[in-house]
């Protein structure tokens, strides 16, 4: 089954393509249920799971015996945690996706190939497929920001293509390196770990030179500093469903990556590039949170937010211990639900109002309560308010990584103070203060599939951050093996 | 000597006379003589793909050893087969809304097949020398056949002054060998290449061959040609020549190096990488700044050669099955998009890439067909494209051509920015005309089946991986 779990929405995508563009309930029944059936199953794996080191549910299939290359699927805690986000945010956007729109087939058709390939990224125990599922999630950006995105779309379309591509093509140039210098002919990363470790790994002047490519090629999607340009803008350009899932699960496949590769097969070469990682990411975090508080757009606000949450995240994997590697796992988990519940939030109010301005807002926790509500707990979330799990996660990152980088830890300390900044004046602007009379006959959102989504990663923020154990007690032990 | 060896070639003779005697019996009724030629040529495409197939394993050498039947031969038998059957269909698509007779074109079009399968069978410089010239005298043809069209004239004027200059080239290039060897057959060339291996007249006469090949797969420096016949000529021809001439041109290159000049390996090795490289860049940034499709498409097969001209330096049995694999990918990429082309061209009246605006619109199978085709051209997975990209890079990079593999993973990036570029103007640009475009069934159906192929093989790589390697193992 976990196998299928990517060709489930690619099959779907066929169908939406090969059916009638007039029959629109069809489309949106195909994809909510393609939707829903994998994370429904992504949800039965986690509950199955047995939280210990190691993979669980292989399957594999010989693809390409000539170069070792095989289908291999399969689940450690922290490829599960991921699958559960995407699992999550996929879903909701889902809902969203199936808002009311011109062209919702093609729509519907690049929304299921993107879900289909995040699946597969995060299922994948190949190096081979694990790229190929990687570069197929870029390609269907392009149309649905182009097509459907607003201000400044080519642009932002483009430029977020390229830079995502020019980094995964130096990672895979990196790859191909890997594949030589391990030469056993396989890309299956559990075989490769077993033949490395009874081998002690491969030498240090590869390390080093390898794992920079790495760490930069992954790390452009995941917005490292200074190649995280493409981020707000792209962000702000992206129609509601693709900013979800993109800021939600499609920039941790950079993180995953960087862990899944660099960190198990190449970590002195990671541990040589550290300081400097650990360096770009507290710019990111200080620098990207500056920026946020200068932006009046909300989107670009939340896009530099990301930005700069991203640089917890990587300085997560710079300390490489346990206890900020579980934080990086975690905080990935929880700032993606965070961050597609915010930018579901933004879009629901754009799609109303069709402006994002800050000030142009105003009193709206009157008129709308319930998406304001989202906003605010997904803003309270952010800046890392106890209760919730970005708050856990931040806090072991800063633990593991206080040994190492004290001073990149101070700085990252002071982001949050910056975080909190923008995020309250939003929340201020946006929610309360004085009720702009433009939107007094707003309606709030209505009904089940309008409230889904948020319910959905609302809830999944409180719960794991009232009880952060019940994801902690899966990553905890994944990230051991990871170590060792 | 066993003549059935040669049963493809004895069909396709076959059907040029058939084609030639019912041109003259029926000139008179155009709708008739349409009809009949449609199924001669079909017909007779599909017998030559199964006399290919019923022939697929065999080995031999006829006429004394101036002709050899191999599988190597057969793959780019089937891919020149293939080809042709696309082109035609584009070109009834491409003349529907032209004035011109096509009498001639279907002629010299099957003429151009013959010629293809003397020269990738030629086991002797003069037969080689003769199936490459059959294949060039047609494109000199094919390329100027608008008449009125000054740009079609220009273009014809170009390739035929650059190609005979570098068939001059080629052909003292082979009296040169003769002075030396005594002899045109490969084999004999082949020993007297090992014998004295720094024979100077003799190193002289291989880069003039050389040169000569270069000529036909738009490799730097001979690669100048390119963009101004592609803008010109009808675009049927261009899928034509950029498909069929440079696999062809691959196929002689491969045979000759491996099997002629094997003593010179040593050589080579140290000129190839550098002009792979240049190839690819000039190919990729050239393209960048193009307004007009089809010139565009000249520079990017300049790209696509680049990364074959990769494969040929790491050589091998990984590398050689990497660049047929790769040219079998091109092929159906290629065709796709040309095929593409083809149907919108007579609807835009125009080849600027602005008068794609809005295509996704007026005619979504186009565009979806030509996305596909331009992101699989871009190498992005899991389409054929890159399949072929990944074989030829890992196939570099264990030949420790690390440098070559790094430039050639970094021109990925810069491709796609001109592709994307055309997808953009066809799905974001909004068009000044509304009106749907209409594709004919059979175009359909093949655009259909071509989508097909190249995510298939971009899936599925095993199949013609096996296929590509089983045919190289007799260049050794």
């Amino acid at each position: 089954m976990i196998a299928f779990l990517p060709w489930i929405p690619l099959a779907a995508a066929l169908v939406v393509l090969f059916s009638s563009a007039k029959n629109e309930r069809f489309l949106k029944t195909i994809t909510l249920t393609a939707c829903s059936l994998c994370s429904v199953s992504v949800f039965i794996y986690f509950l199955n799971f047995k939280p210990e080191g190691g993979f669980q549910f292989v399957t594999a299939r010989p693809w390409l015996p000539a170069f070792g290359i095989q289908y291999k699927s399969g689940f450690d805690g922290i490829n599960l945690t991921l699958c559960l986000l995407h699992a999550l945010v996929s879903l909701a956007g889902a809902f969203v996706a199936c808002a009311p729109k011109e062209r919702l087939k093609e729509y519907l058709f690049y929304y299921l190939i993107l879900t289909g390939g995040i699946y597969g990224v995060f299922t994948s125990l190949d190096l081979f497929f694990l790229y190929v599922f990687f570069e197929m999630t870029l390609i269907p950006l392009f149309p649905m920001i182009g097509i459907w995105g607003s201000k400044n779309k080519e642009y932002g379309a483009m430029k977020l293509t390229l830079f995502i591509t020019t980094g995964a093509v130096l990672a895979f140039f990196g790859l191909l390196l890997f594949y030589r210098e391990a030469g056993i002919h396989s890309f299956d990363l559990v075989q490769l770990a077993q033949v490395l470790k009874a081998r002690g790994g491969f030498s240090i002047g590869f390390q080093h030179f390898v794992a920079p490519m790495l760490i930069v090629g992954f790390g452009v999607i995941a917005s490292l500093w200074p190649v995280h340009s493409w981020s707000p803008i792209g962000y702000a350009a992206a129609p509601t469903a693709v900013s979800m899932l993109h800021a939600g699960v499609l920039k941790k496949m950079g993180p995953y990556l960087i862990l899944r590769v660099a960190v198990t097969f190449l970590p002195e070469g990671v541990k040589h590039a550290a300081p400097w990682l650990s360096v770009l990411a507290g710019i990111g975090i200080v620098y990207a949170g500056l920026a946020a508080i200068r932006q009046s757009d909300m989107k670009y606000m939340v896009g530099f937010s990301s930005v700069s949450h991203m640089g917890y995240v990587l300085l997560g994997i710079a300390a490489m211990n346990s206890v900020s590697l579980s934080g990086t796992v975690l905080l990935m988990f929880s700032h993606g639900v965070m961050a597609a519940c915010a930018f579901a939030a933004i879009g629901f109010l754009y799609e109303h109002t069709h402006v994002r301005n800050l000030h142009d807002f105003g009193g709206l926790a009157k008129s709308m309560p319930f998406v304001a509500l989202s906003l605010i707990l997904a803003c309270l979330a952010s800046l890392g308010l106890p209760g919730f799990s970005n708050f856990v996660s931040e806090l072991l990152v800063f633990i593991g990584a206080w040994r190492q980088f004290p001073a990149v830890v101070i700085a990252a300390v002071f982001g949050v103070l910056i975080t909190a900044i923008y995020l309250l004046r939003a929340v201020r602007e946006v929610c309360y203060g004085k009720p702009n009379p433009r939107w007094a006959h707003l309606k709030d959102a209505q009904g089940f599939a309008e409230r889904f989504p948020f319910i959905l990663l609302l809830g999944a923020l409180l719960i794991a951050g009232i009880w952060p154990h019940v994801l902690l007690r899966v990553i905890e032990p994944a990230v051991g093996a990871l170590l060792s | 000597m066993n003549l059935a060896l040669l049963m493809p070639e004895w069909i396709v003779l076959g059907i040029l006379i058939i084609l030639t005697v019912f041109e003259l019996l029926l000139v008179d009724n155009e709708i008739l003589y349409k009809r009949v030629r449609n199924i001669i040529l079909f017909g007779g495409l599909a017998s030559v793909a199964l006399a290919l197939m019923a022939t697929s394993g065999q080995t031999g050498s006829v006429f004394n050893g101036t002709v050899i039947v191999d599988p190597f031969g057969t793959f780019f038998k089937l891919l020149f087969t293939g080809a042709l059957a696309a082109v035609i269909q584009m070109s009834r698509s491409f003349f529907r809304a032209r004035p011109e007779k096509t009498h001639e074109f279907y002629l010299v079009l099957w003429i151009a097949l013959a010629g293809f399968f003397l020269l990738v069978s030629s086991n002797d410089f003069l037969v080689f020398f003769l199936g490459l010239e059959t294949v060039t005298l047609s494109f000199y043809i094919l390329t100027a056949y608008l008449k009125k069209d000054s740009g079609s004239i220009e273009s014809g004027m170009k390739y035929f002054i650059l190609g005979s200059l570098a068939s001059a080239i080629l052909v003292y290039g082979i009296s040169l060998i003769y002075a030396v060897a005594g002899s045109t057959a490969f084999p004999a060339v082949r020993q007297a290449f090992t014998a004295a291996p720094q024979h100077g007249i003799l190193i002289a006469a291989a880069c003039m061959v050389l040169a000569g090949l270069f000529f036909k797969v738009a490799a730097f420096p001979f690669q100048l040609w390119v963009p101004d016949v592609y803008e010109g000529a009808p675009t049927p021809v261009v899928a034509f020549l950029s498909v069929a001439s440079k696999s062809a041109g691959f196929a002689a290159l491969l045979r000759i190096l491996w099997t002629v000049f094997p003593a010179l390996e040593k050589k080579w090795l140290l000129v190839f990488p550098a002009v792979a490289l240049l190839t690819l860049l000039y190919g990729n940034f050239g393209a960048l700044v193009q307004t007009r499709l089809k010139r565009l498409m000249g520079y990017s097969s300049i790209g696509h050669a680049g990364y074959l001209l990769i494969a040929l330096s790491v050589g091998g049995k990984s590398g050689l099955s990497a660049l047929l694999y790769y040219l079998a990918a091109y092929a159906l990429t290629t065709l796709a998009l040309f095929g593409g082309i083809c149907a919108a061209e007579p609807y835009l009246k125009s080849d600027k890439i602005e008068a794609y605006r809005g295509l996704g619109k007026r005619s979504p199978f186009l565009a979806g067909v030509m996305f596909l085709a331009l992101l699989s051209s871009a190498g992005v997975p899991p389409l054929a494209g890159f399949s072929g990209k990944f074989l030829v890079l890992l196939a570099a990079v264990q030949a420790n051509l690390n440098w070559l593999a790094f430039i050639g993973v970094m021109a990925v990036a810069v491709s796609l920015y001109y592709y994307l570029n055309i997808v953009r103007v066809m799905y974001f640009d909004e068009s000044p005309r509304e009106d749907s475009i209409s594709v004919c069934l059979a175009t359909r159906a093949m655009l259909t089946l071509l989508s097909a192929g190249i995510l298939a093989a971009g899936i599925f790589q095993a199949p013609v991986l096996s296929w590509a390697e089983n045919a190289v193992k007799y260049l050794f």
